[in-house]
């Protein structure tokens, strides 16, 4: 190696060294995205686009986790997405145009997730996209449809701040975790009495940690009592730890469990078990099958504030279940898939509004203007400050093998 | 005179490996927005990410599949440079001043990164490296759990599994190629010193390589914190092009997919790290299609999800098991052409130029003698 | 803190140590021989358990039935495998066939997903099983001296078998120096059939014990205990059975004191803390507790 290479070598690197520099000085004199002091989301690139033509496929993208952890909450959204677009189609489309719709697997990868959006968008030509359970890749799509000026909406993420991180293209079809838990925490504290509360916290997801928070903070406000808080992780199979902690710390009046839908089942089944008696609450994340592990145990005083309760009797919801059944021959798993179904009704409704003028940008627009619009899990309005609906959380205690109405909690 | 070999032709691997590259970067950054840009700049990641860990794997004989840790280390920190101080008062008040304050140019935030997965990795290697064979695997292996765990739970610092949002996209086709480039030079020429050397003989025989004199502890520690340091820069790009990170993106996963590239384009290459990215990011993005339902002779197929994945897993097999090496094996071929001088000065070199018609015309030789060696030893292995 | 308090958490890390245990007694035998961390052995021990639900929604067969042909089952799939995806690899560095395994592991999972889907299934077993008995102030069910139990016999019959058969003579003969054993006339591929056979009837068996005490299967079930169980076997020292059955209790019962212990917001640093023990055992015993000095790549 003569010393002329490695002073080559050398400007070479420093080339390149210094031009990186100057590429990520540039990047970093854009102002930082989503400002958490609660400004207004940042305005989108207007993606005006071409209005569709006369007859021409209304391309529908979607983003799913039906592979991975996440595919418990996701397989069933994905599926009643697709029967949404299905019976869209059967009646004739919206507007003239047939729906096409392309989905891709998340494969609970926020990469993935990330790279099935711009392809959904730029490959597939989708106008609109729906999908995804979880604020860890709604956030990593919903940043490439925000750049790309594609309108977002996600099935069944509860986290508040998504839209204000993401920007003003991403919408949620579930409200926010803060009404979810703050509804389960005044019905403890009002109806069932609870003075003292023990709350378990699954740290290791965004949703159950939120809503854990939320719980605490509505709780005591109320002038209830935290007297313990434990933790456990997604997955975890074993509570003998925290149910014996629990145990020999006294019984609360009320537990706050908040895992996630899998853990449910388990949970309970591991806490009635040992002899745990006080009544258990949870978010919508519980709307899941409590009764596969726990058997007739989860019908003892198991509480979950929910999206809407299969039992509602009104023809919306009622039709939702037949038609599911029908298309895939049991009736759907859990709250999640009838978010899935109502996400894609949001988006139709707001396709529909565009009248002969399809464009990303008029759907977003038209999105924000949807007024009560009648879906599964109760009304969805939004309005351009505010893309978290304002519904309604129900109340439901477990019985025989179905959750049972109690009470709507604003 | 034997025919001529591509590596012989300088100019035609200039073509081959920069000038269509370079195209291809320019034509991507381009079209910024486009899929396959996308595609290209995980290509961009991936390579650093892989070739990082051959350094560990490849050339010092230690097999780790820790991957994962050290990018979530240097994802995190790089992160708390970049960040607006706004967001991070917010999120992650336990992290000391200076650090929500400081808002850094991207690479020397990269940097920061990459020196705090090294100096973690020093910390965490001195129990690790102690270990043999799969003992170091395993304990690797370890390393995602444990760092994942402190992620989770240490929420004043990192807004646990909520994820750091906020995070500026600035992973885009020029900054990834180019710490990629200028990485996997300093990468090169640490393989190619009297240290890397050292290395190799450590690979290929520890107590022979004592015998010389070559400390072994402190080779391995130096390898694992050059390894961890690139893992750490590649974490950083890695968040810069999320722009949300939390412990579920350095999971397992992430470092069995490293792994996989590694072992697809070989081991011992840098070079393969290329080879290894490219397949493994475009290979499931077409077999993708094929989840979808797609349409083949008039039927629709049903939709498949994880077919893909097992499509993958089962070619990753047939690969190993028919092209043990890798694809790239031991050869630096790429890295060659880019960082030694003879491809540049050849480029002025009239002879050069010439070959270029003489590499085309020699093809039909090169095939008879190959079909021709094949057969040789096909013969030779009927007659044992 | 209460001495019930400790003896209960005692209890619980005795069961969870023998649910590890099961498991990592095959996971230690498949390694002895072939030196290989069988990634896939997780996946093996939620099929079987999958094979056994199927049997009996589908067929309706007797409990004692469906586990003994899901055993096979279990088994048939895990010979199928070695001649795939190991047996052509028998000549290549450890770490090729490793990556072998992560595949094969990939492609099961994602079969059971496309099969049975994520949803996690109820494992419904014989009451008689899943009876919670009080023993003083303590509860303990009875799957879980049937899991004891039933760790401790494969230990027995393995040990005999190792020990006293011309096979086990045979496997032991692989496992010290495998060209040498080949060259005194052993039929290698049938030693290493045979262990892939018992390796994959112990994690069926593992997986009917740990299902059957959680109540439930999903595709991804085996992953994380089998890689804790594989910390176990390292940590008693791989290659020694009773070593691994040994390590297993030892990382149940830390778990679970160490669960039951700390703070409550320390909790979640449980499988970090098996991970961090067992870093810390290696830099102290390199092979193990009960391991054997062994060469391999450094």
């Amino acid at each position: 190696m003569t010393k002329l290479t490695k002073i080559l070598a050398l400007v070479l690197a420093l080339v390149l060294a210094l031009s990186l520099a100057a590429c990520g000085a540039g990047g970093g004199n854009e102002p930082a995205p989503a400002p958490d002091d609660g400004s207004a989301p940042e305005q989108a690139a207007e993606n005006t686009g071409t209005p569709l033509a006369e007859g021409e496929d209304i391309v529908v993208g979607g983003i799913f986790n039906v592979t991975g952890f996440q595919s418990p909450i996701d397989a069933p959204a994905q599926q009643a997405f697709a029967l949404a677009i299905k019976q869209i189609n059967e009646n004739g489309g919206i507007n003239g145009h047939m729906l096409k719709y392309v989905t891709y697997d998340g494969q609970t990868d926020q990469t993935v997730c990330a790279n099935n959006a711009t392809q959904l968008i730029n490959t597939d030509g989708a106008i609109v996209i729906g999908g995804l359970s979880d604020s860890d890749y709604a956030y990593a799509a919903g940043a490439v449809a925000q750049a790309a000026g594609i309108p977002i909406v996600f099935s069944g993420a509860t986290t508040p701040d998504i839209p204000e991180v993401n920007g003003n293209c991403s919408f949620m079809t579930a409200f926010g975790d803060n009404v979810c838990a703050e509804a389960a925490a005044s019905y403890a504290y009002e109806e069932l009495g609870a003075r003292t509360a023990y709350v378990m916290i699954d740290n290791a997801m965004s949703y159950t940690t939120n809503l854990a928070q939320y719980f605490i903070d509505k709780f005591e406000e109320l002038g209830g009592e935290i007297v313990l808080t434990d933790y456990s992780t997604t997955g975890d199979l074993d509570y003998s730890a925290q149910v014996q902690r629990y145990l020999a710390n006294g019984e609360a009046d009320i537990m706050f469990m908040s895992t996630g839908p899998d853990d449910a089942s388990t949970v309970i089944q591991q806490f009635r078990q040992a002899g745990a008696t006080a009544p258990m609450m949870s978010g919508d994340g519980w709307d899941s099958d409590l009764w596969g592990v726990a058997g007739d145990l989860a019908n003892q005083d198991v509480y979950v504030a929910t999206h809407y309760a299969t039992s509602d009797d009104s023809p919306i919801v009622q039709n939702f279940i037949a038609d599911y059944t029908e298309e895939y021959g049991y009736p759907p798993e859990n709250a999640f898939a009838a978010l899935g179904y109502d996400c894609m009704m949001v988006i139709a409704k707001a396709i529909e509004m565009c009248g002969d003028d399809i464009t990303p940008a008029n759907i977003r627009d038209n999105l924000e203007h949807i007024q009560g619009l009648e879906c599964v899990t109760g009304t969805i309005s939004y309005t351009p400050d505010n893309h978290v609906p304002a519904k309604t959380v129900v109340i439901t205690q477990a019985v025989d093998g179905a959750l049972s109405f109690l009470k709507n909690q604003a | 005179m034997s025919p001529l070999k591509f590596k012989d032709v300088p100019v035609l691997r200039f073509i081959a490996f920069i000038v269509i590259p370079l195209v291809i970067l320019i034509l991507a950054a381009g079209a910024p927005k486009s899929y396959i840009t996308s595609l290209i700049v995980t290509i961009g990641m991936y390579s650093l990410l892989c070739a990082s860990l051959n350094l560990v794997n490849g050339f010092s004989g230690m097999f780790s599949m820790g991957h994962a840790a050290f990018m979530c280390i240097g994802a995190y920190m790089t992160s708390f440079f970049t960040v607006a101080p706004n967001v991070l008062a917010a999120h992650c008040p336990g992290l000391p001043n200076f650090m929500i304050h400081t808002s850094l140019p991207y690479p020397i935030a990269l940097i920061l990164g990459g020196l705090a997965a090294a100096v973690v990795s020093l910390v965490i290697a001195f129990p690790v490296v102690r270990t043999k064979g799969h003992y170091l695997s395993v304990a690797t292996l370890a390393l995602i759990v444990i760092v994942g765990a402190v992620v989770d739970n240490e929420e004043q610092f990192t807004y646990g599994s909520r994820g750091l949002t906020g995070i500026p996209a600035q992973s885009t086709v020029w900054p990834v190629w180019i710490v990629l480039i200028v990485c996997l030079f300093i990468m090169y020429r640490l393989v190619h010193s009297a240290y890397g050397r050292g290395l190799k003989a450590m690979r290929d025989d520890p107590t022979a390589a004592q015998t010389l004199g070559i400390n072994l502890v402190s080779k391995k520690l130096s390898i694992f914190a050059f390894s961890a340091f690139f893992a750490g820069v590649g974490g950083g790009l890695y968040a810069h092009y999320l722009t949300t990170i939390s412990s579920a993106a350095f999971s397992f996963t992430r470092s069995f997919a490293i792994v996989e590239i590694s072992i697809i384009g070989g081991m011992g290459s840098l070079s393969g790290s290329f080879l290894g990215a490219i397949f493994y990011t475009i290979v499931p993005s077409l077999l993708q299609n094929l989840e979808n339902g797609m349409v083949l002779f008039g039927t629709r197929l049903p939709q498949l999800f994880g077919l893909a994945n097992i499509i993958m897993a089962a070619f990753i097999i047939i690969l190993i098991i028919f092209r043990r090496q890798g694809l790239m094996g031991n050869s630096e071929i790429i890295l060659d052409t880019y960082f030694r001088k003879s491809t540049y000065t050849a480029l002025f070199k009239k002879g050069e130029w010439a070959k270029i018609p003489r590499y085309f015309a020699d093809i039909p030789v090169r095939i008879s003698a190959w079909s021709a060696s094949r057969k040789k030893l096909r013969m030779e292995k009927k007659a044992p | 803190m209460t001495l019930t308090y400790f003896l209960t958490m005692l209890i619980s890390g005795l069961r969870l140590g023998s649910v590890y245990a099961l498991i990592a007694v095959g996971y230690a035998m498949v390694y002895g021989i072939l030196r290989l961390i069988n990634f896939a052995h997780g996946d093996i021990m939620t099929l079987g358990v999958y094979f056994m639900i199927a049997l009996m929604i589908s067929l309706g067969l007797p409990f004692w039935a469906t586990m003994i042909i899901s055993v096979i089952l279990s088994i048939a799939v895990g010979l199928i495998m070695e001649r795939c995806a190991y047996r052509p690899l028998r000549s290549a560095a450890e770490e090729t066939v490793l990556i072998s395994s992560l595949a094969v592991s990939t492609i099961l999972q994602n079969l059971m997903t496309m099969i049975w889907t994520a949803q996690r299934m109820p494992v419904k077993l014989p009451a008689w099983l899943s009876v919670a008995n009080r023993i003083g102030p303590f509860t303990i069910k009875t799957i879980s001296f049937v899991t004891f139990g039933v760790t401790a016999a494969a230990l027995i019959i393995l040990t005999i078998i190792i020990r006293k058969t011309r096979i086990g003579v045979a496997m032991r003969a692989c496992s010290e120096n495998r060209k040498a054993a080949m060259l005194m006339g052993i039929n290698i591929n049938r030693v290493i059939m045979f262990t892939f056979a018992v390796g994959s009837a112990l994690a069926a068996l593992a997986g009917f014990m740990m299902s059957g005490d959680y109540g439930t299967v999903y595709p991804t079930l085996g992953f994380t205990p089998s890689l804790k169980a594989f910390c176990a076997a390292v940590i008693g020292g791989i290659g020694s059975l009773g070593g691994s059955v040994l390590g297993a209790f030892i990382i149940g019962i830390a778990e679970m004191l160490f669960a039951g212990l700390v703070p409550t917001n320390l909790t979640n640093y449980r499988d970090a803390f098996v991970f961090a023990a067992m870093i810390v055992i290696l830099l102290f015993r390199p092979n193990g507790i009960f391991g054997k000095q062994e060469g391999g790549r450094s």
